[in-house]
């Protein structure tokens, strides 16, 4: 059997530092020696510059400093779901003009820019390609925030199911015998029925899409199958991304859910922005008042800081512990570092607190 | 000339449907419950609906869920979470009339599967169900069954697919009963009069440019976002003096000392990103209310109830 190139994905909602987390779980990955590759999935422009990446580009190998004394290497790639569809049309099509006639097409077009339907499938292709690749011991996998929390899961197994041979021989046979008769018994039924539904331009546009991608059909299956294949190896790994907020805690428990109904195990939590309980215990002091203006006002509301931080590092405890019930998954806690964290040297300091992540997925 | 400062979302309150939308994560779902618990105040019969497929709202109001149907919450509120797949059955069942046809047409091997794949057709029907609540008429009181219908929608891209999926569709039909069905939807939710949306924002960078970002990805739909929530503002307040205090205080302070001094500072970097954020998107055009962080685990009915007061305090 072929080598199997681990993958570990960073799953969650939007605007939870899923990219930087990602970003910071390969460095880990290359400190501890990894040649390691970050997909990523439309990142803010300033973390995109921060890792030296580029819309559609090819993995760029991310600077690191010396003094980080990284063994490994890191490269980084952000994804561009149309490039990269038609790159996949590109490369299964037979001939120049089967491809120029899936670019034309009217579905196509819709189906290729559509970002919210096409972005979770680019995103498994672009996946399978680099887990290819033998320069890789790692891909980590920045997830598209999306809606339906896990639809880039089921993403290749849709992709399979629509290029099913009996879709084929529905909609492409009879769409090239120049009617749309149907072979099974009571499909002319529906073909009146779908063609007074959508109007008969549609229909046509939908047997030209189908027969501009029948040449391409075998290709598109066997990869959903790979795909499928490594999402479900011992090798690949899911982490979950989320923040202390309620908000955010909601949405990362639809995640736990969906991934035990996937049977996909969970690696762990990584939970950014998390605040540190006082360091110092007791009553704080500031000397004697100097009877300046204001002065008793600023201690009574200093005063009051610590206690209110325990309060709310108690919230958030309550909030983690809410979030991994029922699950065995380890929490990584990523204290809050102020201002979001958009440069390197920001996902330098976030990768120490991940090291004991990688270490656990750390199969290569 | 004075003019008198009304509250930022009495006008909102006026229209029939308001589309909540922002970054993932930023608390749409909270902000579209304060302004269904706002309008239902004002004696509006609000209708607050979800988009993700979850049962969020009823979890907060403690109330159990029904199976994509409306559950009160009050005599004014109540809750639907659209579902998607039921909200399609229900509209192709529609289209088609007969339960045969439709479980011959769409509930085989191959229609099913080719059904999940188009592109935008899940949001179309979702707002296609908005379009109907709209108009639903409550047969009893011979009346509009809902005054306001507030959507908690999607995320940015995802939010914008929705607003578009209407148009979306009328290109790709061009006629036939999808083509007038997107029609009427991208009526109801293109007209300003009628629709309104919300963004929702957090003051932090990423979110306040994400913001900025999707309000220009808004195109034709800019002239009716209604408001922008700056989401998990702080509470406290530092006195004015105490940067001037802050030296001879922390010349004076014992270890516990220093460290509330550290968390003072905390507090005023994050006035400052909250100032820099809301100037930011003050720029923008709409009007840019503040809600608190709550700072507690759990945003239950009471909590929400806070932040539907400050929504209709926020001027």
């Amino acid at each position: 059997m072929r080598h199997v190139t681990p993958v570990h994905i960073c799953c969650g909602a939007g605007g939870v530092g899923k990219t930087t987390s990602s970003a910071a779980l390969a460095l880990a990955h290359a400190r501890a020696g990894a040649r390691v590759v970050v997909l990523t999935i439309d990142p803010a422009r300033r973390l995109a510059d921060a890792l030296g990446v580029r819309v559609g580009s090819e993995p760029s190998p991310v600077l690191l400093p010396p003094e980080l004394g990284a063994r490994g290497t890191l490269h980084a790639l952000m994804l561009d779901p149309k490039e990269t569809f038609d790159r996949v049309v590109s490369r299964y099509a037979p001939t120049a003009e089967a491809r120029d006639r899936i670019y034309r097409n009217h579905i196509y077009e819709h189906a290729s820019a559509n970002l919210a339907g096409a972005q979770e499938y680019m995103a498994m292709e672009r996946l399978h390609e680099l887990a290819r690749e033998d320069r890789w011991d790692c891909v980590v996998l920045d997830t598209p925030p999306t809606h339906h929390a896990l639809d880039f899961l089921a993403a290749p197994e849709r992709m399979a199911n629509l290029m099913d041979e009996g879709v084929m021989r529905w909609i492409v046979l009879p769409a090239s015998r120049g009617g749309w008769r149907m072979l099974e018994r009571g499909s002319e039924v529906l073909a009146g029925v779908l063609e007074r539904m959508v109007g008969s331009s549609a229909i046509a546009d939908i047997a030209e899409f189908f027969t501009a991608f029948q040449a391409l059909w075998d290709g598109f299956r066997e990869r959903s199958v790979e795909v499928r294949a490594l999402l479900s190896a011992p090798t690949t790994r899911f982490f979950l991304v989320t923040t202390p907020a309620p908000a955010a805690r909601a949405e990362a428990r639809l995640f736990v859910d969906q991934l035990r109904a996937h049977r996909q195990p969970l690696a762990g939590f990584f939970v950014n922005r998390c605040l540190t309980a006082p360091s110092a215990p007791g009553t704080p002091h500031f000397g004697p008042d100097p009877q300046t203006r204001g002065w008793a006002e600023a201690v009574a509301m200093l005063s009051a800081l610590p206690e209110r931080q325990r309060v709310r590092v108690a919230a958030q405890e309550a909030s983690i512990a809410e979030l991994v019930e029922g699950t065995a998954a380890p929490v990584w806690r990523i204290p809050d570092l102020g201002e979001s964290v958009h440069d390197l040297r920001g996902i330098i300091r976030v990768s120490q607190y991940v090291t004991e992540a990688a270490a656990t997925g750390g199969a290569w | 000339m004075i003019r008198a400062r009304m509250p930022a979302f009495d006008s909102l309150l006026t229209r029939r449907v308001v589309v909540v939308t922002g970054k993932g994560g930023v608390g749409k779902t909270s902000v579209s419950a304060a302004i269904g618990l706002l309008a239902a105040r004002r004696g509006h019969r609000t209708l607050l609906c979800e988009t993700s497929g979850a049962d969020q709202i009823c979890g907060r109001f403690g109330v159990p869920s029904g199976v994509y149907s409306v559950t009160a919450l009050s005599p004014e509120l109540s809750t639907l979470s659209i579902q998607p797949e039921a909200a399609i059955e229900e509209y192709l069942l529609r289209m088609l009339r007969f339960r045969k046809l439709y479980e011959m047409v769409f509930k085989n091997r191959v229609m099913g599967p080719f059904i999940d794949a188009v592109p935008g057709l899940h949001d179309l029907i979702q707002l296609g169900k908005v379009f109907d609540l709209e108009r639903e008429i409550d047969p009893r009181r011979r009346a509009r069954a809902w005054d306001l219908v507030v959507v908690d929608a999607p995320a940015t891209g995802h939010g914008i697919s929705m607003l578009t999926a209407p148009r979306g569709m009328m290109r790709l039909t061009r006629s036939g009963p999808f083509h007038n069905n997107a029609r009427d939807v991208a009526g109801l939710i293109e007209d300003p009069a009628r629709t309104a949306i919300v963004l929702v924002s957090l003051p932090e960078e990423l979110a306040v440019s994400e913001t900025t970002d999707l309000y220009g990805r808004l195109g034709s739909f800019q002239s009716q976002v209604a408001g922008i929530v700056l989401n998990g503002v702080n509470a406290t307040a530092l006195p004015d003096d105490y940067a001037a205090l802050r030296p001879a205080l922390l010349a004076g302070a014992d270890p516990a000392g220093r460290h509330a001094i550290d968390l003072a500072d905390g507090l005023l970097r994050r006035q400052g990103a909250e100032d820099r954020a809301r100037a930011s998107l003050k720029r923008l055009g709409p009007p840019v209310v503040d809600l608190p962080d709550l700072e507690v685990a759990n945003l239950g009915s009471p909590e929400l109830n806070r932040l539907a007061t400050c929504l209709g305090c926020a001027t």
